[in-house]
């Protein structure tokens, strides 16, 4: 068992590395998701830059905020920054969590997310997270909803996340905060 | 006098006591069927071919757990409908006529506890109408060695002996205990 | 916003090795092949365990046949069973269900599932299968035909609505109980939105190296239980038929086990129809001796009482046979020391009305073993083909 495990996990290594290459060229068959208009992944636009890994999303009600989660990883020598995000389902903020008057709140995340060259950065439930301020519709468990991450020299990385009902990681909002502010 | 009749009673009851002790060794045997009468009868000698076989216990039987197998001096089983079951007894009709010889009866049969009792006995078949089973004469059957789960015969007639003996001391205690009649 | 989309969408950025792999960072991959354990670091969740071969030890999720049947069963086991809520339909059931297998196919390889609110107890996977079981009720609430029928009754069935019946099951089996009970964890508040909990089911074996496997292990009557298993290549006819597809039947039996203890060594033998040392057939000298219902004893009865368990359950076609995965249950005794202990009886077959339902006719038609064990519960699944990394269990009923 433990001999054909590492044969495995050494197999899983070397495809995993070999995809890293393939996925980054957009050949990521998530371009034919139907349903929902995917904002054009096509496979020239994308450069070798930031993956999102094991991404997810809050399933929630019609008209609840809910947010986005999963790992950016940058595989480049270079820092990249996390701009904006965009869902046909959902207007969308990104937000950090902060300390306010002795309370973990949220709040729109200035100058974006900056992710190391080759680091990663973990977008979490009480943690930084792609926020979606109104969803059109519920977000069911199990859905997969469609995303796009707008880089800071123009790029765009397109994924798709399942929804997971999830309770945990207690967020609550700053009631400061204009709700729907970035509604287009 | 009822004095006099409770220190027989006492006495009674510790050599009761006492026989039930020795002849019990270990496990609770008088709570399972026993084989209380048989027909043909153990070690009978028999003069006409049984058509079938009776066994009588001490409790009632369950039809599902009951087995009775008659093999001849050859240890070969003889064909047998299986038992039918009347409370306490079980019958098996015998599929031929018997020639002469000698038989063994084995049964086994569960208790209300659950405790499998299985035990044995022979009987000898000689019609002189008939002349002698091919291999019986030289092959007597050896009796059984009795199972030890309570086949043997000696402590079971002990046993009913006791309980006759402790039934008539209940009896006549209580017999003394009555009001005189007015 | 739903789409038929395959698991490699969801793993936008890795494809499909990601299933697998997703916890590998770039910069782990240097880690030598063959000396690599699995590489368990999902960023943020980051746990370098120390492992033991038990511990680490994993069991291949996809592949045209589910795990957890013809495996070796692990230490300790989780039935659960689910009611689906009213309006869950064939939609509902995909979604629920490319939802269980993501986090099937994580934590079975020592991977956090998505969301994951303990991580680290993804780490030591220890041959976690998880294994999914379709109810009639599935079938009904997707407006398909059930492949499986509840079993009719049975004269010594004592069911509890408690322990029987189910639309859903997860069977979860692991060498440890902590990721057994993480799993069951995070898998029943993943199904939550979709259903309620009908019942759980927790047993457990002999733990791993007490006992080589190939060893038949004893349930809590002290009987060697699952001598008559098919083994090796027996397994394939009598288990799986040839889409990779199965059917599961799970009974929960009482032993009444202080009624037991009454019974003498030779009575509980008499019961089971073998050796309660070696488990040798009455007929024979060691266990694995095909019993011989012909042989008499020297009184000229059958050597295998013809009520024993293993006379009324024998079945001399290999294709007949089930495969019995049966996990002890023990729990907490009443006030005055009564235990509450059994068996999670679980047996596949290919067919259960073909192989389980004679058996246990028979059974329940006479077997001295009645007397002593109790089914208190009672429930059927399909088990669906198993899945390919982009795919997800029951697609192929559900799609």
């Amino acid at each position: 068992m433990r001999k054909s495990r590492q044969f495995l996990t050494a197999a899983v290594l070397t495809a995993a590395l070999s995809t890293l290459g393939l996925a980054a060229c957009g050949s990521d068959d998530s371009a034919s998701s139907t349903g929902t208009p995917t904002p054009a992944p096509s496979v020239t636009a994308v450069a070798a830059t930031l993956t999102i890994k094991d991404p997810w999303v809050k399933a929630a009600g019609a008209g609840a905020m809910t947010a986005a989660f999963g790992v950016l990883v940058n595989d480049t020598d270079a820092d990249i920054t996390v701009a904006a995000a965009e869902s046909p389902a959902s207007p969308m903020e990104l937000h950090e969590m902060t300390m306010k008057d002795g309370k973990m709140v949220m709040q729109p995340k200035e100058g974006g997310f900056v992710i190391k060259a080759k680091g990663t950065h973990e977008l979490s439930p009480g943690g930084d997270h792609l926020m979606l301020m109104k969803p059109a519709k519920a977000i069911e468990a199990g859905d997969e909803v469609s995303f796009t991450l707008k880089l800071g020299d123009g790029s765009t990385v397109p994924f798709t996340a399942i929804a997971k009902p999830f309770a945990g990681a207690g967020e609550s909002y700053d009631p400061g905060m204009t709700m729907g502010s970035a509604a287009p | 006098m009822p004095r006099r009749a409770g220190a027989v009673v006492t006495r009674l009851l510790a050599a009761l006591a006492v026989l039930v002790a020795v002849l019990v060794p270990g496990s609770p045997a008088w709570a399972h069927a026993q084989l209380v009468a048989a027909d043909p009868a153990k070690e009978a000698t028999l003069t006409a071919a049984p058509a079938s076989v009776t066994l009588r216990f001490s409790e009632r039987l369950n039809p599902d757990y009951t087995t009775i197998v008659v093999s001849d001096a050859a240890r070969q089983p003889v064909p047998a409908a299986a038992p039918t079951i009347d409370g306490a007894s079980a019958t098996i009709t015998i599929g031929q006529t018997l020639g002469n010889g000698a038989y063994l009866v084995a049964y086994r049969v569960v208790s209300a506890d659950g405790h499998t009792v299985q035990g044995s006995y022979p009987f000898t078949l000689a019609d002189p109408a008939h002349p002698a089973a091919a291999l019986s004469a030289a092959a007597p059957v050896a009796a059984a060695p009795p199972d030890s789960s309570g086949g043997g015969t000696g402590p079971l007639i002990s046993l009913i002996a006791a309980g006759l003996l402790l039934a008539a001391a209940i009896f006549w205690y209580a017999r003394k205990r009555r009001p005189p009649p007015r | 916003m739903t789409s038929p989309l395959s698991r490699r969408g969801l793993l936008a950025g890795l494809g499909a090795a990601a299933v697998t792999a997703a916890a590998t960072p770039a910069a782990a991959a240097p880690a030598a092949a063959g000396v690599a354990p699995v590489a368990l670091a999902t960023a943020g969740a980051a746990v370098a365990p120390a492992e033991t071969g038990i511990g680490a030890a994993t069991v291949p999720f996809h592949g045209p046949r589910q795990a957890g049947i013809a495996e070796d069963p692990p230490a300790h086991a989780a039935f659960v069973a689910f009611t689906l809520a009213a309006g869950t339909d064939k939609r509902a059931l995909g979604r629920m269900l490319r939802l269980l297998t993501d986090d099937a196919a994580r934590l079975t390889q020592g991977i956090p599932a998505l969301g994951d609110t303990d991580a680290t107890l993804a780490a030591l996977p220890a041959r976690l299968t998880v294994t999914f079981g379709f109810g009639p009720g599935l079938y009904r609430a997707a407006g398909l035909t059930s492949p499986v029928a509840e079993l009719p009754a049975f004269r010594i069935d004592r069911l509890l609505p408690r322990w029987s019946g189910g639309d859903l099951l997860l069977q979860i089996c692991a060498d440890d109980p902590l990721t057994v009970a993480h799993t069951q964890r995070m898998m029943i508040k993943d199904a939550r939105p979709f259903g309620s909990v009908r019942w759980v089911q927790q047993g457990f074996r002999r733990s791993p190296g007490v006992q080589a496997p190939e060893h038949t292990q004893r349930n809590v009557l002290g009987q060697l239980d699952g001598t008559a298993n098919p083994r090796g290549p027996e397994i394939d006819p009598a288990v799986w038929n040839p889409d990779g597809s199965s059917t599961l039947v799970v009974r929960r039996v009482r032993a009444e086990i202080e009624k037991w203890d009454m019974l003498s060594v030779s009575d509980k033998e008499n019961a089971v129809g073998r050796r309660l040392a070696s488990g040798a057939p009455l007929s024979g000298q060691s266990e694995r001796d095909e019993p011989n219902f012909t042989a008499l004893d020297d009184t000229g009865l059958p050597a295998m009482p013809d009520f024993s368990h293993v006379t009324r359950a024998h079945v001399t076609d290999p294709t007949l046979k089930i495969l019995r995965r049966p996990y002890n249950y023990d729990g907490a005794p009443d006030a005055s020391g009564r235990p509450d202990a059994g068996l999670i009886f679980a047996a596949y077959q290919r067919d259960i009305t073909r192989q389980y339902v004679p058996i246990q006719r028979r059974l329940a038609e006479k077997d001295l073993l009645n007397e002593w064990i109790t089914p208190i519960g009672s429930a059927v699944f399909a088990i669906p083909p198993g899945c390919a990394e982009n795919g997800w269990i029951g697609e192929q009923v559900l799609s």
